[in-house]
């Protein structure tokens, strides 16, 4: 039965290429289209991270539900003190989040405004190398504030001017102040730039009055992948149970809930484009069985049983597609290989796609094993089901018919 | 031995008009027979072979292969039935156009399960006794009409089947061609011992049966 499928191929030579091209296409795309979806949010992960998110972070249990000022953590030092003493952290920082409002001569807009140790978070984030104009902060900069493009945008600003900031201290008393742009980064997080200024703590701190307080302290590990370890070491130093320690992966939740929404809506619009395919191929396969009801009629009369012709069938599909897969599957694990180590870098992309979440030029694609099998599995699948009805088409004729079919 | 008894078979062609193609046949064949079914067109005879033969349901009656019921087997029993104990050969050559001579011959014993050497044996055997030993290689649209059929027959006879049906095997055959098959097709007969049953109204097939078996309008009139 095997050798006669293998015959048919041949024999059907229009159909089989036609089917062993398009399995090969879909193979080629499906592979490096989720490669590249996967590489995207890897990448925008580890951008955010490297940008601003600390690999743990230690919070009010209640303030990254609720925020405001009842939920600071009070004690900065008593805890950065005990932190000192974790081999494995390289560095951490409180940091001072608060919302208020910026105002320019005619514009204005909300902000999170984030009083930072300028010295430690050299060493804590990018957020220095993220600097496009002006200067990052530094100890002695007073009320200069270093703040994301597309902000600096909505306020039309240009680097010196002066800026109003109106909002609550931390003790809840009114807090106003004349602030001056020094600085401008873009880290191509859309978000993060539109909404976020810095501001050297010290001048900060006074003016919320939130000296030794923090919203958070947020620390970097000399290892990120000892992080789940650190963290437990860290509950354990800490121990209090007002305080919660996290590590990226729950930090990263909503972004990493929110990529899987992507990949689903990636998934979807693949999948429109596989259902254009199988249907060529399953009407190549059908058009193909079709020409052959008399040839099948008289097998059937002579004897051969409806699982005999299903597994003809599916030999003759099994074989196309392992071709095609076979094929395919080195070529684009190569491809998704090699730009995952030089990704595919198109000057500008991140500029005109900034809103669907591109953070840079370059298109970064990741390979992985798995994946790749999964993929592979996906193909097979809707090969496979391309013949049933094809197989159901044949079964509807009776053999005797099917034998004297034109 | 195949055995019929008050067999009827009806077909409907959008009520109140049904075609009453079998009509009470009783009838017993023996092994070894070699016969005709004779009579006008539409009188029924493919209809009978195709009962026979496990092709085709019957409404009522019983047939017997050997003493065993079979017209009341379900569609997968027949199909073991008809690969292990019946040979068929159609007016049309209906080979499998990609399979070579060889393959088309051993396609049934392969089917079975019998072993390449049984096979090789056996296709060289019914081959040259049909004269095509020397087109083993060949794929079927690479030979005559007349070649073709004899590989039908072939395939059909290779497998020892107790009974080969033969509906209108001539009919696309010039005389020369026909009056070949048929010489060769009684020498199966005789030597191999199968039984043969055709369907025609062909003279060359009345001139080699020995018994000829008339039909008309769905029954037996004579045989
Ligand atoms: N599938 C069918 N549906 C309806 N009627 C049918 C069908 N097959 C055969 N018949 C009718 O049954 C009767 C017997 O047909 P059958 O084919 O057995 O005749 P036949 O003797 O083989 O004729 P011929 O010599 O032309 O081959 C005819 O009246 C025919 O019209
Ligand atoms: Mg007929």
């Amino acid at each position: 039965m095997f050798q006669l499928a293998l015959k048919n191929i041949l024999f059907y030579r229009g159909r089989s290429i036609t089917t062993a091209v398009l399995t090969f296409v879909s193979t080629m795309l499906f592979i490096i289209f989720v490669s590249i979806q996967d590489g995207s949010h890897k990448s925008m992960l580890e951008n955010s991270l490297k940008i601003y998110t600390g690999a743990i972070e230690i919070y009010h249990k209640e303030y990254r539900d609720t925020g405001g000022n009842e939920y600071l953590i009070e004690d900065v030092k008593t805890i950065t003190d005990k932190l000192s003493e974790i081999e494995d952290i390289e560095a951490f920082a409180g940091r001072y989040e608060t919302y208020g409002l910026l105002s320019s001569r005619e514009h204005s807009a909300a902000s999170m405004i984030s009083g930072i140790d300028p010295a430690k978070e050299r060493v804590l984030s990018s957020l220095k190398e993220a600097r496009r104009e002006g200067e990052f902060l530094s100890e002695n900069s007073g009320n200069c504030l270093y703040m994301g493009a597309e902000l600096v945008k909505k306020l039309h600003l240009k680097m010196g001017d002066e800026v109003a900031f109106v909002g609550s201290a931390s003790d809840n008393s009114f807090a106003a102040d004349i602030l001056k742009l020094c600085g401008v980064f873009k880290t191509g997080l859309f978000e993060f730039d539109g909404s976020t200024s810095f501001i050297n703590r010290s001048y900060f701190d006074s003016l919320m009055s939130a000296q030794n307080r923090a919203s958070y302290i947020t620390i970097k590990l000399k290892n990120m992948d000892d992080a789940q370890r650190v963290n437990s070491e860290i509950l354990k130093l800490l121990n209090d149970d007002a305080l919660e320690s996290l590590t990226w992966k729950t930090l990263m939740k909503t972004l990493v809930e929110a990529m899987e929404v992507d990949s689903i809506f990636g998934y979807i619009s693949l999948s429109l484009f596989f259902v254009v395919i199988f249907f060529v191929i399953m009407i190549y396969g059908f058009v193909n069985v079709s020409s052959r009801i008399r040839e099948f009629g008289v097998l059937r009369c002579i004897g051969l049983s409806g699982a005999n012709i299903f597994r003809l069938l599916f030999y003759e599909i099994f074989v196309l597609s392992s071709l095609a897969v076979v094929l395919a599957t080195p070529i684009a694990g190569f491809l998704c290989y090699y730009f995952q180590l030089h990704p595919i870098v198109i000057e500008g992309m991140a500029e005109m796609y900034r809103d669907y979440g591109v953070v840079s030029d370059a298109i970064p694609l990741n390979f992985d094993i798995f994946t790749i099998l999964w993929n592979l599995g996906v193909i097979y699948i809707l090969n496979f089901l391309s013949i049933v009805y094809p197989y159901f088409y044949i079964n509807s004729f009776k053999p005797i018919e099917a034998s004297r079919h034109v | 031995m195949i055995k019929l008894q008050h067999v009827n078979k009806y077909f409907y062609r959008g009520e109140p008009r049904e075609v009453h193609a079998l009509r009470d046949i009783s009838l017993i064949i023996e092994d070894g027979e070699f016969t005709l079914f004779s009579g006008a067109s539409g009188c029924g005879k493919t209809t009978l072979l195709n009962a026979i033969g496990a092709l085709d349901t019957i409404n009522s009656g019983e047939i017997y292969l050997d003493n065993k019921e079979i017209s009341s087997l379900n569609e997968e029993a027949r199909t073991q039935l008809r690969l292990n104990e019946l040979g068929f050969v159609f007016q049309a050559y209906n080979l499998v156009p990609v399979l070579n001579v060889e393959e088309n011959i051993g396609f049934i014993m392969r089917l079975r399960g019998l072993s390449e050497k049984e096979i090789k044996e056996r296709v060289l055997e019914v081959a040259s006794m049909l004269e095509i030993d020397n087109k083993l290689g060949s794929l079927p649209n690479a030979l005559s009409g007349g070649q073709q059929q004899r590989v039908a027959v072939a395939r059909a006879v290779a497998a020892k089947p107790k009974i080969i049906l033969a509906d209108e095997p001539t009919a696309n055959l010039d005389s020369k061609n026909a009056k070949a098959l048929m010489d060769m097709m009684r020498e199966l007969n005789e030597r191999e011992g199968v039984s043969i049953l055709f369907a025609s109204h062909d003279a060359y097939i009345l001139e080699s049966v020995r018994r000829v078996i008339k039909m008309n309008d769905g029954a037996i009139v004579d045989g």
